[in-house]
């Protein structure tokens, strides 16, 4: 994942279209967001209200600029024009607690949009991190079930980083166990910066004389580092994955320079937060919610309910799906495509 | 109409903030001729000079170099007219050796697309021969200048001011850092120029180091004029009244710096 | 002959980085004195080395850039929008205009840099602070945070991947010439110096170019003895290294040679000083600012043609380990001392630490905690060397 997220025009793929969603006439649901600037909370919010529209419900948001007294005042604002459901994506997940028990002693439910806020009362919607580690790891094992494999992680002082290697090591750990899988290396990417993907895995390649088979690395953005190390040594096309859906990531795979990347398309996000948010407007209990879990994968671990949406795993067989969606244009996503082009690109 | 004087200022005034560092001075220097200014730490002696070194630039009055009123607004255009400066801070680069100071902004150099490309050796050369003929002793030609001692440095400023042909030249309490021998060697350096027809401007805080060698005088006080004249219409100890107290002798014309008399006879 | 300090500087700067190359060896099994790794650390090292070359003459000014980071990440995303967006087609001349346009690019971020810092006289950290986030920003609003790709082929070469080497015998060439001009340079100061009966002894020449023959020859051979992928076709010198060459070679030049390298150490010296002398000392401080930033740009040009794409991320942090390389390289903090040849010493330093200790499989962590220490321990013998100079 990259630190500042996901941009670009996106439409819909249709994957939870299927719910039947009653009629919410006068449902006003708010959204307080951290920091509307950055360019990612406008896909996210397109597929709210989108969602909201066609449930007849009204949006009302409000973009906390990066502060939390903001965040704070903005909270109370919503609080005070009587809205039924109030998300929030928290600039601070710990410092937005007050506010948040002020929503709640009104009866307002709360929905921590895709940055979690650890209450046992407030309802956590967001893709989930876990699983975007194990859709790397199953996307490489896949292809090369066994062998010599070098974790490239994220950064080390990133939460979402440490979500991304726990799901890498729920599917690699028993197949370690099990003597198929050997990881002659692993480093964190300070920053996520591809440069310093790029240095360890040089280094490390030098450290196994080049003897590897496949790569974790866990955002695109690492990963085109690992690509460049891996060609100047003559290994370009070994396994390796990503996450983000990169423009540069979507054309490696077409390329076949990368295996897969775990796509999280922000519009299923605001869909799925507007669906939710019209069951608990509806009376509907937190743990009645349609796909709730208990969700205690959170620094201090406590459970709460939650519904958490799957990424997509884009491989070179499904890249249709992005083109499809409107994520990325069929030039850019074949741009030096030559021999063996992927069904997409024919 | 006689020759005009090489250096002309006329109500030349300078202030810092609130304060008045020089307040209206009429000052002039001719060819041959050596001029005191004299006064207490913060007169504004310094000041005065630096304004006709191009280091400040004035806030009202005249300066004129041979009759033509001159701008001075750089330390360059100074140099243009033959002024060079011995500052009381010597102003070296102390990381530098005595060629890089010598020739610091007067670099010999030749073009080479955006950059002037530097002659070193040529400099070295011209740095050993102008500073051996003010103290045959200095070897000391490669190493920087912080580690000189004060009087090898003062040789460095004072060559760098003659290097240049100077017609006018500013020398700023140039003897604080020296010892009494090469104090007479200063000395001995001023005649000569003097003989050669440089002006010249010795600023001192101290009587006893400058009443043999100047022709006229200035004393200063708070930025203004106390009085001035010809040395041999004062003796020192005249001179002494004016610089501590301010007070004018009775050949001198007092100037708006002078302090006067209340009926007490004490100074006010 | 005696040593200047400078010299000394350097060759205990040498002799640091001879104690963790054989260290690393030992540790990693013999991996770390080996052509390929060599290959590696000279092109990993060339980005940071490129622009610790111009913070030398920042830091030597007596001021700072804590911009070079965030720079080089926004004019990576200018040349990837030029050369993969703007320009129409796949033509030949694409990357050079996008160079081109990156160069300028950064001598504008450098003219911006400077007109506060020398002009506006706003201290040099705070202008390069608010650079920091300014051009990080821009680099994020030039494509709204997309990774641009694929460059062109052409343009890859600048990365030193498998492309990125001039080959064989282009880099004995290379050597000879390089070795050849040098012997020249000494006949032409000879000369010159005899002209002015100045005799110095030829010993001392012949030496020299014997080292450099000497020095040459080694890297030379070191770059050829690592092989392309399955075959046993010598790299040869890598293109970021010979870019770095040439860049330190320039800068050097520079500082020893022109009137404005020399302003530049004398500003550092005495700031007050070169203004009474008559150095137009703003325009100086102005166009090593803008100096920085060109460097920044071919930074750029090699860090995004390393990686085959240009990313808003690009350099993030890098102004840390610039102006660390300079620092363990002796460049002053406080001004007017240091040198371009040190400051790219001490680059090697770093990434000699960071590559080795991945090497012996440290983590990140221990890497930073190795890097900090040497840094303070570098400063702290440095003062100590100066002090004893100076008594
Ligand atoms: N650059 C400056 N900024 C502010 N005040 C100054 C500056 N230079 C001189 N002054 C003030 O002007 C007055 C005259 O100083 P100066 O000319 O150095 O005296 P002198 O040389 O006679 O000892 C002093 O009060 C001094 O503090
Ligand atoms: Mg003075």
């Amino acid at each position: 994942m990259k630190r500042r997220t996901l941009m670009g025009a996106v439409a819909s793929i249709a994957m939870l279209g299927a719910l039947p969603v009653a009629a919410q006439d006068g449902l006003t649901v708010a959204m307080s967001w951290a920091n509307y600037q950055e360019e990612r909370w406008k896909i996210d919010e397109s597929g709210l209200r989108e969602a909201l529209d066609e449930m007849g419900a009204t949006l009302v948001t409000a973009d906390a600029q990066s502060s939390n007294s903001q965040q704070a005042a903005d909270i109370e604002g919503l609080i005070a024009r009587g809205v039924d459901v109030l998300a929030i994506v928290a600039w601070d997940s710990e410092a937005i607690l007050p506010s948040v028990q002020k929503a709640l002693a009104e009866g307002i439910p709360v929905i921590a949009y895709e940055r979690q806020i650890e209450h046992p009362d407030v309802f956590y919607v967001a893709f989930n991190p876990i699983e975007v580690g194990r859709i790397q790891a199953r996307g490489l094992v896949e292809v090369q079930p066994e062998g010599k494999y070098v974790l490239i992680k994220g950064s080390p002082t990133d939460q979402y980083a440490h979500y991304v290697l726990t799901g890498q090591k729920e599917i690699i750990d028993p197949l370690v166990a099990e003597g198929k899988i050997e990881i002659v290396g692993e480093q964190w990417t300070e920053g996520w910066v591809p440069d310093v993907a790029r240095k360890n895995m040089e280094n490390i390649l030098t450290a196994v004389s080049d003897d590897v088979d496949a790569v974790l690395a866990s955002n695109d953005g690492t990963a085109g580092g690992v690509v460049a190390a891996l060609a100047s040594v003559g290994l370009e096309g070994i396994p390796v994955s990503g996450q983000d859906g990169d423009i540069a990531a979507l054309n490696r795979i077409a390329r076949g320079s990368q295996t897969v990347t775990a796509w999280k398309d922000a519009r299923d996000l605001g869909r799925l937060a507007a669906r939710v948010a019209a069951e608990l407007a509806d009376g509907t209990a937190p743990a009645e919610v349609t796909d709730r879990v208990l969700w205690d994968q959170g620094p201090k671990g406590e459970a709460q309910n939650a519904v958490v949406l799957a990424p997509v795993a884009i491989t070179r067989d499904n890249l249709q799906v992005v083109v499809d969606a409107g994520w990325i244009s069929r030039e850019d996503l074949c741009a030096g495509v030559t021999e063996d082009a992927p069904d997409a690109c024919k | 109409m006689t020759q005009p004087h090489l250096v002309n200022m006329q109500g030349v005034s300078k202030s810092f903030g609130g304060i008045h560092a020089v307040k209206g001075i009429d000052l002039t220097l001719d060819a041959g001729e050596v001029v005191a200014v004299l006064g207490h730490n913060g007169a504004g002696k310094s000041t005065l000079m630096k304004m006709l070194a191009g280091a400040y630039q004035r806030d009202l009055g005249d300066i004129q170099v041979h009759g033509q009123s001159v701008a001075l607004s750089s330390p360059a255009e100074a140099h243009d007219l033959g002024i060079e400066t011995i500052y009381q801070t010597l102003a070296l680069a102390d990381n530098l050796d005595a060629s890089a100071n010598l020739f610091l902004g007067r670099e010999i150099a030749w073009r080479f697309g955006p950059f002037r490309v530097m002659d070193q050796a040529r400099m070295r050369d011209q740095t050993a021969q102008v500073i051996a003929r003010l103290n045959p002793h200095f070897d000391a030609l490669d190493v920087p200048c912080r580690s000189l001692s004060g009087g090898q440095r003062q040789t460095i400023a004072i060559a760098r001011a003659l290097q240049f042909d100077a017609r006018i030249l500013i020398m700023d309490e140039p003897t604080a850092a020296l010892g009494p021998h090469e104090t007479a060697m200063v000395a001995d350096l001023t005649r000569r120029l003097k003989s050669q027809g440089l002006g010249i401007f010795l600023i001192s805080h101290d009587v006893h180091d400058v009443f043999d060698l100047a022709d006229r005088f200035i004393v200063m006080k708070g930025g203004q004029e106390v009085g001035s004249g010809r040395i041999s219409e004062v003796t020192k100890d005249e001179v002494l009244g004016m610089v501590i107290m301010g007070r004018c002798p009775a050949q001198i014309r007092p100037g708006p710096g002078a302090s006067m008399l209340d009926e007490h006879g004490a100074q006010t | 002959m005696k040593l200047g300090t400078e010299g000394a500087r350097i060759l205990s700067l040498l002799a640091l980085l001879a104690v963790i190359a054989v260290g690393f060896h030992i540790a990693s099994g013999g991996l770390f004195l080996t052509p390929r790794n060599i290959y590696n650390l000279v092109v990993q090292t060339s980005v940071v080395a490129i622009m610790a070359t111009g913070m030398t003459f920042v830091i030597v000014t007596r001021n700072i850039d804590l911009s070079v980071g965030s720079s080089l990440g926004l004019i990576g995303m200018v040349i990837a929008l030029v050369q993969i967006k703007w320009l129409p087609g796949d033509a030949a001349w694409n990357w050079p205009l996008s160079i081109l346009a990156g160069l300028a690019c950064g001598a504008l971020i450098g003219a911006w840099n400077g007109l506060w810092v020398a002009y506006a006289r706003v201290p040099s950290f705070v202008v390069t602070l608010g650079g920091l986030l300014i051009f990080r920003g821009m680099a994020f609003e030039t494509a709204q945070g997309r990774t641009l790709a694929p460059f062109q082929d052409g343009y890859l070469v600048f990365g030193g991947g498998i492309q990125g080497a001039i080959g064989e015998s282009a880099s004995w060439m290379v050597g000879l010439v390089g070795v050849a001009l040098y012997a020249v340079t000494q006949v032409v100061a000879h000369l010159r110096a005899a002209r002015m009966s100045r005799n110095e002894p030829v010993r001392r020449r012949v030496l020299k170019v014997l080292a450099v023959l000497l020095v040459m020859g080694a890297f030379v051979w070191i770059m050829n003895a690592y092989n392309l992928p399955r075959s046993d076709i010598g790299r040869g010198i890598p293109v970021p290294a010979l870019v770095l060459i040439a860049i330190v070679l320039m800068m050097e030049w520079i500082g020893r040679a022109t009137t404005f390298g020399r302003h530049s150490y004398a500003i550092g010296g005495g700031m007050e000083a070169s203004r009474l002398v008559g150095i137009n000392t703003r325009k100086t401080v102005f166009f090593v600012y803008v100096l920085m930033g060109v460097l920044a740009a071919v930074a750029a040009v090699i860090a995004t043609a390393r990686l085959n794409a240009g990313t808003s991320s690009t350099g993030e942090l890098l102004e840390l380990s610039v102006i660390a390389a300079a620092v363990i390289g002796g460049v002053s903090l406080s001004g007017g001392r240091g040198s371009v040849a040190a400051a790219v010493i001490g680059a090697l330093v770093i990434q000699s630490l960071d590559s080795g200790m991945v090497l012996v499989g440290a983590s990140s962590s221990m890497r930073m905690i190795a890097i900090g220490l040497i840094l303070t321990i570098a400063v702290f013998a440095d003062n100590q060397f100066a002090r004893e100079a100076k008594e």
